[in-house]
């Protein structure tokens, strides 16, 4: 396989804040990253550094180019939709078509405006008199209709109505994603996305505390609904996270055997979500 | 090429005022313009307006184009004025408005460097503005030479020769658009400021820009019982004092008389400009260098800042 972008040893300090913290993984091709941290994890810090917006420490590397450095090499073939990379408001959007296809050299007008025509926008509104989901349905277009080979989304559907955000992850999948392509993306909504991803990565104070591929993730986690003198039993085991459920106990397991639990209650892959909550409360515990 | 004349049109799109404020001007001019002719056409046995002789045969030609020139000119001094303000406060909003409105990443993710943006709004000020302001200036001209004409014709006068046949156009034309030019010039020390203010505070650039063209000629003053940079500063902002102008550094500077006086003998305004001195100034160069760094400055900071 090929790495897109590899980090070993990255840092980014803001004085004694270590956002970025000594951070090492791979993104390969034709993979649907998600990251996945709480509030201040260092998320946007490492997607910025990614995207050549802000310097960091450590070796970097986004499509063979050191992003700061090379960053208008780099965004011809990269695209990102953040919730703060809003579009300008005064811009029409026949404006921003225009834009972008004289300044992007692998932008198709005519992919756009074909993306475009299955919306209700109009050519000659400016973006403040569009809604937020039509905002973003825009600038998804506009991405889409870029050549690119890695696309960066960093919460994307913030503030979208269901049925915006399923529409919009619906389009990526059909419009963007075609195996050859690779999406890193970071959401708060992670049971959205669950079903999207390849592989997954937890950013917890800018440390990266999982990497691994969804296939993967059922041989190393398990999770044990249980009760009473098992759950006693259960715990002797070394649980990374335990929670309360209807008078049960759940219990989140990191490489343990599957048939020394079993005999212990009921056995679940534990979603995303609560990998996650386990992963980070584990980690403080 | 194609990319910075994207750039470019950006800047016409978001910031409306570098058109709306030549039109606004040329609609007041020119409304300002019927207005008299109408006040003329109604008090005229009461009026004293110089362009009434315009018509009087016995006016030599000179005079006469001293008159139209003279005319068209004093039309374009509050383009030129307009002009100054338009560009200063282009600076301050051209790289403080993508961060106000938040847009600035959706900019930074396309293939264009922090260096590229930055020229582009450098060549707006330096080149756009003007541009829109002349073609606002040509037009109003026209249309005050059209009113005037009419109001002549009505009088029983013949505007193709006394207006038409007589008015430096062209020379006027060039003249004008050449100060237009050299404004951001001689500006360019305080535009390079703006630019480089409005890249960098996080609110109120107006405030931040002015206070220290404020303050440090104060304390100059308090430290150093000088006003060499306040005096400066004053030099900048007086569009008289420009290298361009051949009456400058005269005691009296430039008034209403020096303007008929000079156009009486003939002299064109184009002769009346000194592209020479203005060229080989080196008040000009330092300003253009001092500009250069702080857009350098502007450059670095959109490039590094950490809250974009």
């Amino acid at each position: 396989m090929t790495s897109l972008v590899s980090a070993k040893g990255v840092s980014k300090h803001f004085g004694e804040l270590h956002a970025v913290d000594n951070v090492s993984f791979e993104v390969e091709k034709g993979k649907i990253m998600g990251l996945i941290g709480p509030n201040g994890a260092g998320k946007t810090t490492l997607l910025k550094a990614l995207l050549g917006l802000t310097d960091c420490q450590g070796q970097l590397s986004v499509l063979g180019l050191d992003p700061f450095r090379q960053r208008k090499e780099l965004m011809q073939n990269i695209c990102f939709i953040a919730d703060v990379a809003v579009l300008p408001r005064w811009i029409r959007v026949s404006q921003l078509l225009d834009f972008v296809e004289n300044t992007h050299p692998n932008f198709s007008r005519k992919r756009a405006e074909e993306l475009l025509g299955r919306t209700k926008i109009k050519r000659n509104s400016k973006v403040r008199e569009l809604s937020k989901g039509m905002v973003t349905q825009l600038h998804l277009s506009i991405i889409t209709a870029v050549d690119a080979k890695l696309l960066v989304l960093d919460e994307p559907t913030l503030g979208l109505d269901i049925i915006f955000r399923k529409d919009f992850y619906a389009n990526l999948l059909n419009d963007y994603f075609d195996g050859e392509r690779t999406i890193l993306i970071t959401t708060h909504q992670v049971e959205e996305i669950e079903n999207l991803l390849t592989d997954l990565m937890f950013i917890n104070d800018g440390k990266i505390i999982l990497d691994a591929s969804m296939d993967a993730l059922p041989d190393s986690y398990v999770e044990l609904l249980t009760s009473g003198e098992d759950a006693e039993a259960a715990r002797r085991l070394g649980p990374l996270h335990e929670r309360d459920v209807f008078g049960k106990k759940v219990m989140t397991f990191e490489n343990v055997e599957r048939t020394l639990l079993e005999k212990l209650g009921e056995l679940h892959t534990p979603s995303v979500a609560d990998l996650f909550v386990a992963k980070v409360k584990g980690a403080a515990a | 090429m194609t990319q910075q004349l994207a750039l470019v049109r950006r800047e016409i799109w978001e910031h409306r005022s570098i058109w709306v404020t030549p039109t606004a001007v040329a609609t007041v001019v020119t409304l300002l313009g019927i207005a008299m002719v109408v006040a003329v056409a109604a008090f005229g046995d009461t009026m004293q307006i110089d362009i009434a002789k315009i018509a009087d045969v016995t006016v030599p030609d000179t005079v006469r184009r001293a008159a139209l020139a003279a005319f068209l000119l004093s039309n374009t001094f509050v383009f030129l004025i307009a002009m100054w303000f338009l560009a200063v406060f282009y600076c301050l909003d051209a790289l403080y408005a993508e961060r106000k409105d938040k847009s600035i990443l959706f900019w930074r993710s396309l293939p264009i460097t922090d260096a590229e943006t930055v020229i582009s709004k450098l060549l707006t000020v330096f080149i756009v503005i003007p541009l829109a302001t002349f073609a606002a200036v040509l037009v109003t001209h026209l249309l005050s030479l059209i009113i005037v004409s009419v109001w002549m014709g009505i009088e029983g006068a013949n505007p193709g020769r006394f207006i038409w046949g007589s008015v430096p156009l062209f020379d006027t034309w060039i003249a004008v658009f050449t100060i237009l030019l050299a404004i951001p010039i001689w500006l360019a020390p305080l535009l390079g400021w703006f630019l480089f203010v409005s890249a960098w505070v996080k609110s109120g650039p107006f405030l931040k820009a002015i206070l220290p063209i404020a303050i440090l000629p104060i304390l100059e003053f308090v430290v150093f019982k000088s006003w060499t940079l306040g005096m400066a500063i004053l030099t900048r902002l007086r569009l008289e004092t420009m290298p361009i102008f051949d009456f400058r550094g005269g005691a009296a500077g430039f008034d209403e008389d020096d303007l008929h006086a000079m156009l009486a003998e003939d002299i064109s305004l184009v002769a009346w400009l000194d592209y020479g001195s203005f060229f080989s100034s080196i008040e000009v160069w330092a300003g253009l260098i001092v500009c250069g760094l702080f857009a350098t400055a502007a450059i670095y900071v959109r490039r590094y800042r950490v809250d974009s």
